[in-house]
């Protein structure tokens, strides 16, 4: 547990806060704009596209693919030091943003780009992180 | 139409520390060896520089202030930019709009890196532009446990190879190539050429990035002096003309280690052949790309050649793995890339030592490695921002 203590945490912010605290409930929020209906990440203050201010978070399905990978073979991190090597992935959600995250259960070799992945919750210290499983 | 870049500026002088891993002297000591090297390169002396555009400040690098205190400048004129090496080309082109516009006379660009004792910053828990509030900006993600650069490169490279059924065997040649560059030159820190074999056998870093497509980690410094083409006449080197630029591209259909709109990050995913806005710099120097002789760019990882090569038009969208073949690349090539060895084998000095190259081409000095009647090259970068130096200047 010490070790997961270890990894580095998302950096909380007022925009992203929401995001986090929807993680916290395993729900997968989007900061979407009232005015033309588009959900972005990574959490801004605005609407990239329209520019408007008025945002609120809707729930997105927690379905995508991956739209490119990596899997890590040094070690970066000492608290990633045993689970070498490890994956990371960005997901495309089917409501359009990406983010990054990583596959659970996954063995390296066993990724694909444009596999069909599902959210999962996983708790990090005093954090939950959305991971992905393969649909 | 673009307008045309006034060719008011000019380089004067170069001047490099001594490259390699682990060197026992400051990032200061290496600055004030490749400074006093560009000072007798230019026949100028230290009072005659009165602007300094520093590359790689904090946190990597020292500032500014530090470099006029320590080395006892008079300066008026500053530019600086951060710990990323993405700043090669806009650390020149404020250089010229400096002694273009007359903020100052001479404008001595430094670049000084220890990166052996610094590379804490380079990624892992220490990596402090990964770890603040908006993150990095190379696609790291520390809860996940990917940082540094190279993560974002292997992102990158990884759609790419999925798009166009780039094989590691295509990519090596890129690496390949800068090793039997650097073979070719004294200073090169990696003068060994490099066999398919050996590339295909390295450890994998980060997939699919072996350790031969990751630059060196190094220390040294180079020293660029820009002034105005008039003084430039006076001094003691064959000027080197600043005569075409492009700034960096930003926003939602960039990443800083993709093409435009390949699908990282945000970008859309549909990409386009380069466009009139992507190709400005030939315009701004009054030259067709057809004109450029040999094209310089930030090797931190060898995919950053192919998108470099694809931003410019020097081949079609997914096309650059198959140009880099057959020797295309190299001396004697149709179009040589990174003469010296750039930083996967000459030394990772922010792109420095390829600017320096550029100029011992055009000046006719670059002994074995010189491309026969240089005339124009190309500095470009994945990122879409450019230089063109020319040896004469192009009224």
């Amino acid at each position: 547990m010490n070790e997961m203590l270890d990894k580095p945490l998302p950096r909380i912010s007022p925009d992203t806060k929401p995001f986090w605290d929807g993680c916290a409930q395993h729900r997968l929020l989007l900061p979407t704009c009232v005015d033309c209906d588009k959900p972005h990440l990574p959490p801004g203050p605005v609407c990239p596209f329209c520019f408007g201010d008025q945002l609120e978070w809707r729930p997105s399905k927690g379905l995508g693919q991956i739209s490119t990978f990596t899997v890590v073979h040094k070690a970066w991190f000492p608290s990633f030091a045993g689970e070498i090597p490890y994956n990371v992935v960005q997901v495309e959600l089917d409501e359009g943003p990406r983010l990054s995250s990583a596959l659970v259960n996954m063995s390296a070799g066993d990724l694909s780009i444009g596999d069909r992945v599902s959210v999962v919750f996983v708790e990090l210290g005093p954090m939950t992180l959305p991971y992905f499983e393969k649909s | 139409m673009r307008t045309r870049v006034l060719p008011k500026a000019a380089i004067v002088g170069i001047g490099c520390s001594p490259f390699g891993r682990s060197l026992p002297q400051s990032q200061l000591a290496l600055g004030a060896m490749a400074f006093k090297a560009a000072l007798a390169d230019a026949g100028l002396q230290r009072n005659d520089v009165d602007g300094l555009s520093l590359h790689l400040g904090w946190p990597l690098g020292s500032d500014y202030d530090r470099y006029a205190e320590a080395f006892g400048l008079d300066i008026r004129y500053v530019n600086q930019t951060w710990l990323h090496g993405r700043f090669t080309a806009q650390t020149l082109q404020s250089a010229a709009f400096a002694v273009a516009s007359g903020m100052a006379d001479v404008v001595a660009c430094i670049t000084a890196v220890s990166f052996t004792r610094e590379r804490g910053f380079l990624g892992g828990p220490n990596d402090v532009e990964g770890n603040r509030e908006e993150g990095g900006s190379h696609g790291e993600s520390p809860p996940y446990g990917l940082t540094a650069p190279a993560g974002g490169a292997a992102l990158a490279m990884q759609r790419y190879m999925h798009l166009y059924g780039t094989t590691a065997e295509k990519l090596a040649a890129v690496s390949m190539t800068m090793r039997h560059h650097a073979s070719l030159n004294p200073q090169a820190i990696l003068q060994k050429p490099l066999a398919l074999e050996e590339y295909l056998g390295a450890r994998m870093v980060v997939d699919p990035l072996r350790l031969y497509d990751c630059s060196l980690i190094n220390d040294g410094a180079v020293v660029v002096l820009v002034t105005t083409d008039e003084r430039a006449r006076d001094l003691g080197q064959k000027p080197v003309y600043i005569s075409g630029m492009q700034g960096i591209r930003a926003g939602r259909e960039e990443f800083i280690f993709a093409p435009r709109g390949m699908g990282i990050n945000q970008q859309s995913g549909v990409r386009v052949p380069a466009r009139s806005e992507d190709l400005e710099i030939f315009a701004s120097a009054g030259l067709d790309r057809s004109d450029i002789q040999g094209f310089y760019t930030y090797d931190a990882f060898s995919p950053l050649v192919l998108f470099a090569l694809e931003r410019f038009g020097y081949c079609g969208v997914g096309e650059a793995a198959d140009f880099v073949q057959d020797g295309r690349i190299g001396l004697g090539g149709a179009l040589p890339i990174n003469t010296s060895g750039g930083l996967l084998a000459e030394a990772h000095v922010a792109g420095w030592n390829s600017i320096a190259e550029m100029v011992r081409q055009l000046r006719g000095t670059a002994q074995q490695r010189q491309i026969s009647s240089a005339k124009a090259l190309h500095w470009g970068t994945s990122w879409g921002d450019g230089v063109i130096l020319t040896n004469e200047r192009r009224a």
